[in-house]
């Protein structure tokens, strides 16, 4: 199924789902044809002569801009951000537009994600580089005018098949951050608490979407039978709104509960969520419903049998 | 393959081993609306712990035992749910309404027994 080590530009890949069908479709998407690999053909000796120039023009772009700095500052990475570029505009304009092409690019990506390179100036230098690109087009390459446009913009369009990769790319790692916390956020809210013998407590906090619901639901189910649990309260303060899904969700972890023997007390739903419910039509008769936590938890303790009594009233209630 | 059941005072328990046909199903409704007027039985536990998977089929016919033991005088419990079968039964919007439903065998006999009625499990 998956190797054992793959480099991270392969990982990248298959996160992103980047693979020959996908490329094959951003090809089309730009409009790469068959004349513009034609027109590229005739002016490849012509950019491969320059690329060191196109190369350097689009560095020094950026280095005489200030977010540009995060890449020019470092010696180690510069040297191979030039030769990854270098040989970027080489392969330009060798028509082969293929997968290994996507991965080429998708590896500068990579290297100017980890410096933090501002995605305005990397765009900025880029078309910086196509305007020398077009400059060298118009001088030397002994086209007419309008054959010299056509060739410039079919170049343009493999340049935006570059940009669109790249971009994705640096989007895509920038969203990681998010996507590692949307999911700690997930593992570390669905606990599951036993408050007395027989009895759980479940607080639901943010967001319940259809995977969440699931977790949540299969968690309880378990605890359920881990515990031996009758009663559960489930305590939805925490749920900023709720809808006809997520109220379906509810009642599928109130339903399942009740197939294995427990029964649940819901708890917590505010003046707006109840009365957003009853604008939507929402049916909730279903569910055993306690106005607050305390109210949940009482109520539970009574179908238990339990009885608290205060012995007396301590230091704190009196005030002292 | 045929369900056992058991008489335990004046309880019925019928607990299902294997994964059984529809025909099996079929065949213990009739053998349990017929046991339950012989042995003049107040109580009727069906245990499902060894049971992967209800489908619709599963999920009407208990509904059908229990509504059937009702009509004939015993109150039927169904216990031993999975966590994976109940979840699996609220994703394929299966219920067993009003069919009342326990952790286990005991707490089943337990629902139909002293405290009869007021266990855990909503009716």
């Amino acid at each position: 199924m998956h190797s054992v080590d793959p480099s991270p530009i392969q990982h990248l890949m298959r996160e992103m789902g980047i693979d020959e069908a996908s490329v094959e479709y951003r090809k089309r998407i730009v409009g790469i044809e068959a004349r513009d690999l034609e027109r590229i053909g005739a002016v490849r000796e012509l950019v491969v002569q320059n690329a060191e120039r196109l190369t350097s023009s689009f560095f020094d772009y950026l280095a005489g801009l200030e977010e540009g700095r995060a890449l020019s500052g470092d010696r180690v990475v510069l040297a191979r951000a030039r030769e990854l570029k270098r040989e970027h505009l080489v392969a330009m304009v060798q028509g082969n537009y293929g997968l290994e092409y996507a991965r080429q690019r998708l590896e500068l990506a990579l290297l100017y994600n980890r410096v933090g390179l501002d995605l305005r100036v990397f765009l900025a230098a880029f078309h910086h580089l196509l305007e020398r690109a077009g400059e060298i087009l118009t001088r030397h390459s002994g086209l007419a005018p309008l054959e010299g446009f056509e060739t410039f913009m079919s170049l343009k369009k493999v340049a935006f098949f570059d940009i669109g990769l790249i971009v994705d790319a640096i989007v895509f790692e920038r969203e990681r951050l998010i996507r590692q916390q949307q999911s700690a956020i997930r593992e570390l809210s669905t606990p599951v608490l036993q408050i007395r013998d027989r009895m759980l407590l479940l607080p639901i906090i943010g967001v319940i979407d259809t995977a969440r619901a699931r977790l949540v639901t299969e968690s309880l189910l378990r605890a359920i039978r881990d515990n031996r649990a009758k009663v559960v309260v489930m305590d939805i303060t925490g749920v900023a709104t709720i809808d006809s899904r997520v109220a379906n969700h509810l009642i599928q972890t109130v339903t399942a509960a009740r197939l294995m023997g427990a029964s649940v007390i819901v708890t917590g739903l505010s003046a707006e969520v109840a009365q957003s419910l009853v604008a939507l039509g929402i049916d909730l008769t279903k569910l055993n419903t306690v106005g607050d936590l305390q109210g949940g938890i009482e109520e539970a303790e009574r179908s238990l049998g339990y009885q608290v009594l205060q012995r007396e009233r301590p230091a704190i209630a009196r005030g002292e | 393959m045929a369900v056992p059941i058991l008489k335990q005072g004046e309880f019925l328990i019928a607990s299902i081993q294997a994964a059984l046909s529809d025909h099996d199903l079929v065949d213990l409704r009739d053998e349990l609306a017929g046991r339950i007027g012989r042995f003049r039985a107040r109580g009727v536990v069906i245990d499902v712990t060894a049971l992967d998977v209800l489908d619709s089929f599963g999920t009407r016919t208990l509904r059908g035992i229990a509504h059937t033991a009702r009509l004939r005088g015993a109150k039927c419990v169904v216990v031993g749910i999975q966590p994976e079968v109940a979840f699996a039964m609220v994703q394929l919007g299966l219920s067993l309404d009003g069919v009342p439903t326990a952790l286990d065998l005991e707490e089943g006999l337990f629902l139909l027994g002293a405290r009869g009625g007021d266990g855990a499990s909503a009716v």
